[in-house]
């Protein structure tokens, strides 16, 4: 094939002289460059390779979140997000490399135990003695003297609702609001079990809703079929929620502190619930993958130590009202905005809001509850 | 040394021989692309697929070896039968819906559209040079709380509160389907149109048939093999998609697809997944099996 230049080819094309084998072969050129680029292009989208690679939630790879890493090493380590950890689980056990990732304490036994964590040396982390004490014994995430697990992140589940379309509930908040007829077609739930089925264990009083009885088994799941008819839909991501109670679609939902903290930063009459039968708390942090490359070690504690620092906690708490495993961030929230984290339903101290929850765990026999969360949405 | 590389060259010599000889060597040779390619991408993961079908779930790690217990829970729970058959009837409607609308357009453009015809075509598929995701999202739009719909009524004073059964059920999951899934129905559809021989429709009308009749005895049977090719282009897919049940379905609608890729995710039971899924092929190989044989009988009835 001739070279043609592109002015030549326009010409040709635009004066017909182009023969349809000519275009044709062109055309192919084209296709096979279109083909090759991506390949050559791809290393411009991600950090180089010296940085380690985090596997995260969306919203939790914001550079403001490890500033002191950016400041060190001048740029973000390569990023990689998930919907959730099954999502994430899956990708990896498929082959999916990455340093470090970032679920919650209930997942962290079965990946553990699926072989796919190391320990976490903490004497390599400076910010190890500011985290909240009881967020480092939560059971299943270490063993013995091994801490498989960084606590991070830490939150609530509970019920988001419209003050100003459910006012009888403002004095009277509970679970129960999820299953009021009232307000048939316009209540949702997440779409999980930890913060759904659980929710309806909870709901009908299970003595440890993460370990039911058979009996309790039986009775959450009339809960749940109860419930269904009057679900708008089960959501999967805050921004469902979030956009539907600010239009009035919902009235009510199972939600995290974000979508409350968005929701008021917008000016809606939104109460972030404290139910009477107790609201969940969930706790999300670090682990060390064991393929992790061994020559990025030095960098991999230096973004936990980035992530964990006062003023990431700072943002994470102003901004998206996530609650922090830094227990410096709340009292320096306390001192700039004093009132805001009442506002944002933190007590000043921590462990006071800590304890008030129940903690969510790793659930006993989860295949089965998926089995049969999957029958009561198909109606069974 | 030398005697190695002396005999390296008669059995390269040799190959070649062998290769220029052999026909059927030289047009794998030139297929091997795409044989290549379909072995890699459509037969080996199918077959991985069937295998691990017979394989069990142990907490982390697959017991291998072989069991039918997978395909006995397919049957003992009333749920994926239930929900499969659900979701046959949803791709039965939408392969209705999108045929019976996307005639009329192919119809038009194949007979009444005389200059121009190519760029009727590319019109037909503007819509969907967007992606696909963002067409399904179009009709949370539309049919959504305060939607296109629901404030349109709301403005003209026709309802006072938004209706609340036009989104997240069945009927959303159809329509969004069927419009998706239109530009795969019409094109089939027109080159059939367009294949068929106007004198004979001529002929039809000088021995005496009218209008309707030379389209029921004429036209019709002559495009049925683009109606053919259309229903199964969009039945076959749609039977197994999972994005727009899970965006427009709400827990009514959901389909067998949001089925398997919770057993591949969520509930993480890859054997399981995998038996459902070999299963959904059985089921709408049967089907267009049937179909098939349905239209054949059919063709030779009015032909």
């Amino acid at each position: 094939m001739k070279n043609l230049k592109k002015e030549d080819v326009i010409e040709q094309l635009a004066t017909g002289q182009m023969s349809r084998r000519q275009f044709n072969q062109s055309l192919m050129a084209l296709g096979a460059t279109m083909v090759m680029m991506p390949m050559g292009s791809r290393s411009a989208f991600a950090a180089s390779d010296d940085h380690p690679t985090v596997f995260t939630w969306e919203g939790w790879d914001v550079p403001e979140l490890h500033q002191p890493y950016l400041a060190k090493h001048g740029e973000s380590p390569n990023i990689a997000i998930f919907g959730d950890e099954e999502e994430a689980f899956a990708k990896m056990r498929a082959g999916f490399k990455v340093d470090l990732t970032q679920p919650c304490t209930y997942k962290v036994p079965i990946w553990k135990d699926a072989g796919i964590l190391e320990p976490i040396d903490t004497s390599r982390l400076s910010t190890w003695d500011d985290i909240i004490p009881s967020l480092k014994t939560i059971p299943g995430t270490f063993e013995g003297s091994n801490q498989y697990f960084f606590p991070t992140d830490w939150g609530l589940t509970s019920v988001l609702y419209r003050a100003d379309l459910a006012p009888e509930y403002v004095d009277n908040e509970s679970w129960g609001m999820l299953w009021d007829p009232k307000y048939k077609g316009r209540l949702s739930m997440a779409d999980s079990l930890i913060d759904g089925v659980m929710v309806a264990a909870i709901y009908i009083g299970a003595k440890d809703p993460f370990n039911m009885t058979d009996e309790e088994m039986a009775k959450t799941r009339a809960a749940l079929k109860e419930q269904l008819p009057l679900m708008r839909y089960y959501w999967t991501s805050p921004a469902d929620i979030e956009q539907a109670l600010a239009s009035g679609e919902l009235v009510a939902t199972s939600a995290w502190n974000s979508s409350y903290a968005a929701l008021k930063k917008e000016g809606f009459d939104v109460r972030y619930s404290s139910p009477k039968e107790g609201a969940m708390t969930w706790v999300c942090g670090f682990c060390l993958m064991s393929d992790h490359d061994p020559a990025k070690l030095d960098r991999i504690y230096d973004y936990l130590d980035a992530y964990a620092s006062v003023e990431s906690g700072v943002f994470a708490l102003t901004e998206y009202g996530y609650g922090h495993g830094n227990i410096h961030a709340f009292a320096k929230v306390e001192q700039d905005s004093p009132g805001l984290l009442k506002e944002l339903g933190y007590s000043v101290n921590v462990d006071e809001t800590l304890n008030a929850g129940i903690f969510q765990a790793p659930m006993g026999n989860e295949p089965a509850l998926q089995a049969m969360f999957e029958e009561v949405k198909a109606g069974m | 040394m030398s005697r190695s590389a002396t005999s390296s060259k008669t059995v390269g010599l040799a190959i070649r021989r062998r290769f220029l000889a052999s026909e059927a060597l030289r047009g794998f040779s030139l297929l091997s692309p795409t044989l290549l390619a379909m072995v890699f991408g459509l037969a080996m993961p199918l077959l991985v697929l069937f295998t691990l079908s017979f394989w069990l779930q142990d907490y982390v790690d697959f017991i291998k070896t072989f069991s039918w217990k997978n395909y006995s829970d397919f049957f003992a729970k009333p749920i994926y039968g239930m929900i499969l058959i659900k979701s046959i009837k949803i791709s039965g409607m939408v392969t209705l819906a999108t045929v019976l609308l996307a005639y009329p357009m192919a119809y038009f453009i194949a007979f009444r559209i005389k200059a121009n015809k190519l760029v009727w075509l590319i019109l037909i598929t503007v819509p969907f040079w967007t992606s696909y995701l963002l067409r399904v999202f179009a009709w949370k739009v539309m049919l959504g709380y305060n939607g296109v719909v629901n404030s349109g009524l709301k403005s003209i004073g026709l309802i006072s509160e938004p209706l609340e059964f036009l989104l997240y059920n069945p009927t959303a999951v159809t329509l969004t389907l069927a419009h998706a899934w239109a530009a795969f129905a019409i094109l089939p559809i027109y080159v059939s149109l367009e294949k068929i021989d106007r004198s004979l429709l001529e002929a039809a009308r000088d021995l005496g048939e009218n209008a309707f009749m030379t389209f029921v005895r004429v036209t019709l049977p002559l495009s049925m093999p683009g109606v053919i090719a259309a229903s199964l282009l969009v039945f076959i897919p749609t039977v197994g998609d999972y994005v727009t049940p899970s965006l427009v379905g709400g827990p009514s609608g959901i389909m067998i697809g949001n089925i398997i890729q919770s057993m591949f995710g969520k509930a993480f039971n890859w054997p399981l997944g995998a038996a459902i899924s070999v299963m959904v092929m059985l089921t709408v190989t049967a089907m267009v099996c049937v179909f098939l044989w349905g239209t054949h009988r059919f063709r030779r009835r009015v032909a």
